[in-house]
């Protein structure tokens, strides 16, 4: 009998399971339950045609408004505006989510985890975002007939004032989408969730890595005749620069210089940067999860090293992870987490209100300095499309996207050095040819409508 | 009849004013956790707390003269540590031979293959029935069997706990009363009123018959009422949400119930015999497998598990009465797993079971089986390294099942997913947690609920119902129970009499837990749905039947004093004065 009784706690394995696994689910519960309870089935918020009891708003950080659950669904006033705030807002039909309506559910409607919807359910429930609705309609205007994606944030508080991705379309007069080469991919929020190959602007980090890795990179020299020979493949420059430093290298976005410099670091150098930066990360917040980016070496040959090196290879950023980089370059080393949404409120009772917290990825201060002074130099002898009077520090690429080089992406990456405008900001454009050409007046552009905003406020 | 008219008017009243419904409900919803919290403190604070003390069937002594108890009906003896009867003499065996008690206080010795063999009274015995007095000799060693005389017995009884002295039954039996009143109170309100008057005739039926029940076992002078109270706990809370869905359906629960306890007194009195219930086995045995293969034969499909009988507008599922014929042929005493190690037969009989469960296509009852012949098999073998064997030829049976059966793979791609197939395979999940979170930690109230409008919210989906108008802390509370039951048949093991009904208990609480860990995870999509039941929660009738005759195994190990009438007494018939 003592060998059976003690046999069976083997039954008692599974009480545990039992025990450990509502344990589980509480845990899940008190995480999730204010977005379960958002769900669109929940008759308890929803009447039988499906239309909200309570009323949501979503609103720009000004109060304009945006989306409102009103009368079915109902957009912004003006057409341009309903474009130019589509992928935050979610369209019509749900084939573009409204994410940060979902994931602010429970607190817009006044729902509580402890008692649920027991008498607590809100008449008006007020979604307050951190973007400016005067610098999306900016911002779209000035991407043209691109496709792209525009992203602008504080990089000392974390608001985003800028957040746009097109192509676009205005929900209340949606056209023929299907088939449609203009509209392809209209569907995907470009900011948040698409990467791109960065070209140029990933330099950046090949340069964080180069200062403090090679003791004396600021006394270098590196040599452009216009190509060069890594390994048994050859890196060709889009220009002849003759001798250059690392930051002339920098400002010419010299191929040859940086090639090499990235070779020199090698890969494992190289790979840890990117991992230490956080560039290929997934950044989560509000609701959304961008998409992680690629950095794909493996004892690869040095051309392969260089060409990765310099943005290209299999290289893949998201732009809104990518604007958080030139944050934490602005910051002395560390930004601010981005977000969308400042505040909701429910019955005008504040029942969330958005906190600024730093991102865990840092750069050494000291090496944020010098990068910083590159960046600046790029502007002031580089980007004259800049005309902006404040210390602007940005770098600009030209992303080879096909085999031939035939078609680039314009980027276009930097930053605001100054205490009252601390924005950081990032610019993509598809098929955009050169980054200092098309996507640099688009930063000029939209930075120009940002601070009109800052200063209005 | 005057009273009567009174007391429905005042209800019509109620009903009538918002305010005051509103306001009850309010109270009410925070007055049920805190019931339910206490009922449920006592009840497991009186099944954990028991001193195990193990009684005392007579003492053996040894050629020093030392007097070793005997502690159970079934005893190894050998030299090993492990044995019951730890003889440290260098010519045994480790384990040598199996002393066992009968029904009648007979006593027998069995050679299980010891060194030097068994001797009683100077014959050499592979089995022999004994007498008080006759000199057994293991491996050279003389020794004999003593009785236990009254001044033992008086005195084992003093130190052995009474079950219900420390926490008594009646006062919490009263709170679950006032539980249930308030339950039909707050229905009465909520309710559409054409409902109204089955609820609560159907609220005092249940309320009348766990008093009967208690009071027919307190005639038995069997006091141990913690289980049954836990039970009629969360078949009060079933109770409710019928009521909230679907009032129609209560009275027929109740019958169930009926049934149920019916089913388990049966059970109680056959077990309590252990050559009966030895003997029974073989019937349940072409039962169990008869009951399967009615199924199969009669039955009707429904949602792709061929599961139920319709017999004169009456449906049951034969299935759940089965478990109950299973954990029969899976019991077995002490000497037979000493001696016939191998689980031939019992492999055998599990591998039909599992053919004709396969034939059914009812994966969550193939589930609940499985691990049922898991624990069972693991208790006679003691086998971790067979059992982990077992388990992994299963699961590449159950892989190649899925890629030869595209459309059972199917009927997981919502799992874990549930919220990216909320429209479509993950809906029920999607609607269940959707309603959890609407709940909170206190409902919305019963009746109040919105879930009882999605498919077999009262059966597969309970949880999340009883999360939404009870609130997570009483659906926790459901869970808490159950895990408590099996945690008390852990501990009473040891002091049980016969493996037989060691076995019997650990595979009937093992059941319990399974169907509530699918059941609840499945509701929650941290397991694939698979509709198995609640026990004694969900809206089923063959689920209550086999719920109740699950205790009836339970209560067949419960060998605190007094406590269960499915054990026999020490001495029966014998009063023994305090």
């Amino acid at each position: 009998m003592n060998k059976i009784s003690h046999r069976a706690y083997f039954a008692l394995i599974l009480a545990c399971v039992l025990l450990l696994g509502a344990v589980a689910f509480t845990g899940r519960y008190f995480a999730q339950a204010d977005q379960w309870v958002g769900h669109s089935g929940n008759m308890h918020i929803y009447d039988n045609s499906g239309n909200l009891d309570v009323n949501l708003s979503i609103r720009d950080r000004d109060g304009t408004m945006l989306y409102s659950t009103q009368d079915g669904r109902t957009f912004a006033d003006d057409s341009e505006t309903r474009k130019a705030v589509l992928h935050l807002t979610g369209d019509r039909n749900g084939n573009i989510p409204s994410i940060l309506l979902d994931e602010y559910g429970g607190d817009l409607i006044g729902y509580n985890k402890l008692t649920g919807l027991h008498g607590t359910v809100a008449q008006e429930g007020d979604e307050i975002l951190t973007v400016s609705a005067e610098v999306q309609r900016a911002a779209l205007s000035a991407l043209g007939d691109y496709a792209g994606a525009v992203g602008v944030y504080n990089y000392k508080t974390g608001e985003i004032l800028c957040a746009v991705s097109t192509p676009t379309f205005d929900p209340d007069n949606v056209p023929e989408i299907e088939g449609n080469p203009a509209y392809e991919g209209v569907y995907v929020n470009r900011f948040l969730q698409s990467t791109y190959t960065p070209g140029s602007i990933f330099k950046l980090v090949t340069t964080v890595a180069a200062i403090e890795q090679l003791p004396d990179w600021d006394s270098r020299t590196w040599t452009c005749e216009g190509s060069c020979k890594i390994g048994n493949d050859t890196v060709y420059c889009h220009g002849y620069h003759g001798t250059v430093t690392m930051e002339e290298a920098l400002a010419h976005s010299c191929n040859v210089a940086y090639a090499q410099i990235a070779a020199e670091l090698g890969e494992d150098v190289l790979k840890q940067y990117v991992s230490q930066l956080g560039i290929c990360d997934r950044l989560s917040f509000d609701g959304y999860r961008t998409r992680a980016g690629s950095f794909t070496l493996e004892d690869s040959p040095d051309f392969d090293v260089g060409w990765a090196g310099i943005g290209q290879h299999d290289d893949l950023i998201n732009p809104c992870q990518y604007m958080t980089f030139m944050g934490a370059i602005a910051n002395g080393g560390e930004a601010a987490s981005p977000y969308l949404v400042k505040q909701v409120t429910s019955n005008d009772k504040t029942t969330y209100q958005a906190k600024t917290t730093m991102l865990e990825e840092t750069i050494n201060a000291r090496t944020a300095r010098k990068l910083r002074d590159m960046m600046r130099n790029n502007v002031q002898t580089m980007y004259g499309a800049i005309t902006l009077d404040l210390p602007v520090c940005a770098k600009s690429g030209t992303a080879e996207v096909s085999a031939d080089g035939s078609v680039t992406n314009a980027t276009f990456a930097g930053f605001i050095d100054d205490e009252d405008y601390p924005l950081a900001f990032v610019v993509v454009v598809e098929n955009g040819g050169s980054g200092s050409e098309t996507a640099a007046p688009i930063a000029n552009t939209v930075l120009w409508e940002c601070i009109d905003v800052l200063d209005a406020e | 009849m005057y009273l009567l008219q009174t007391l429905q008017e005042f209800g019509r009243f109620l009903r009538d004013s918002e305010w005051l419904v509103n306001a009850c409900c309010t109270v009410l919803r925070f007055v049920f956790p805190v019931l339910a919290l206490w009922i449920l403190v006592r009840c497991i604070s009186s099944l954990l707390r028991f001193r195990k003390e193990p009684e005392i069937w007579g003492w053996l002594t040894l050629p020093d003269g030392t007097l070793l108890p005997v502690t159970h009906w079934e005893n190894l003896i050998g030299r090993a540590n492990s044995c019951d009867i730890v003889v440290d003499y260098p010519t045994l065996s480790k384990s040598h031979a199996v002393l066992t008690r009968y029904d009648d206080g007979s006593w027998s010795i069995s050679d299980i293959g010891g060194r030097g063999g068994v001797a009683v009274n100077g014959k050499s015995e592979s089995f022999c029935a004994i007498n008080f007095g006759d000199v057994i000799s293991l491996g050279g060693v003389e020794m004999s069997l003593e009785p236990v005389t009254q001044e033992d017995r008086e005195e084992g009884y003093l130190e052995r706990t009474k079950a219900g002295r420390r926490v008594r039954p009646a006062p919490t039996l009263l709170l679950l009363t006032l539980f249930q009143l308030l339950t039909a109170f707050e229905l009465g309100l909520n309710i559409d009123l054409q409902g109204v008057g089955t609820v609560l005739l159907d609220f005092a039926a249940l309320i009348a018959l766990e008093w009967l029940l208690f009071f027919g076992l307190k005639a038995l002078r069997r006091s141990g009422y913690e289980i049954e109270t836990m039970a009629f706990f969360l078949i009060t809370i079933g109770f409710a949400t019928i009521s909230s869905g679907n009032p129609g359906l209560l009275t027929k629960q109740l019958i169930c119930v009926v049934i149920g306890i019916v089913i388990y007194l049966i059970l109680g009195w056959l077990l309590r015999d252990l050559e009966r219930a030895k003997k029974f086995r073989y019937v349940a045995a072409v039962g169990g497998i008869g009951l399967l293969l009615a199924t199969i034969v009669f039955g009707t499909e429904i949602y792709g598990a061929k599961n139920w009988i319709f017999i004169g507008g009456f449906s049951i599922q034969p299935s759940e009465l089965a478990k109950l014929c299973f954990i029969f042929v899976g019991a077995s005493t002490m000497d037979r797993i000493v001696t016939k190690r191998n689980l031939i037969s019992f492999i055998a009989y599990s591998a039909v079971v599992c053919l004709l469960l396969a034939l059914m296509s009812d994966f969550g009852t193939a589930l609940v089986f499985f691990t049922a012949f898991l624990v069972i098999a693991f208790l006679r073998s003691g086998s971790f390294a067979a059992v982990s064997l077992i388990v992994t030829a299963t699961g590449f049976a159950g892989s190649l099942l899925l890629s030869v059966k595209p459309y059972i793979k199917r009927r997981f791609e919502a799992w874990g997913h549930a919220w990216d197939y909320a429209q479509t395979s993950g809906y029920q999940q999607v609607c269940a947690m959707m309603c959890i979170a609407s709940g909170g930690l206190f409902g919305l109230g019963l009746g109040n609920g919105w879930l009882k409008y999605v498919a077999a919210s009262d059966t597969d989906l309970v949880f999340a119902f009883v999360s939404e108008e009870w609130g997570l802390l009483v659906a926790l509370m459901m869970v808490v129970c159950i895990a408590a039951i099996a945690f008390f048949v852990v501990r009473s093991a040891s002091v049980a009499r016969s493996s037989f009904y060691t076995i019997g208990a650990c595979a009937a609480a093992t059941i319990l837990v399974v169907q509530t860990i699918l059941n609840v995870f499945g509701t929650v999509d941290l397991l694939p749905l698979t509709g198995v039941t609640f026990p004694f929660v969900s809206n089923g009738g063959s689920s209550m039947l086999a719920s109740w005759g699950l205790l009836a195994f339970i209560k067949a190990a419960d060998t605190r004093q007094n406590a269960s009438f499915a054990v026999r007494l020490s001495r029966e018939g014998e009063e023994i004065h305090e």
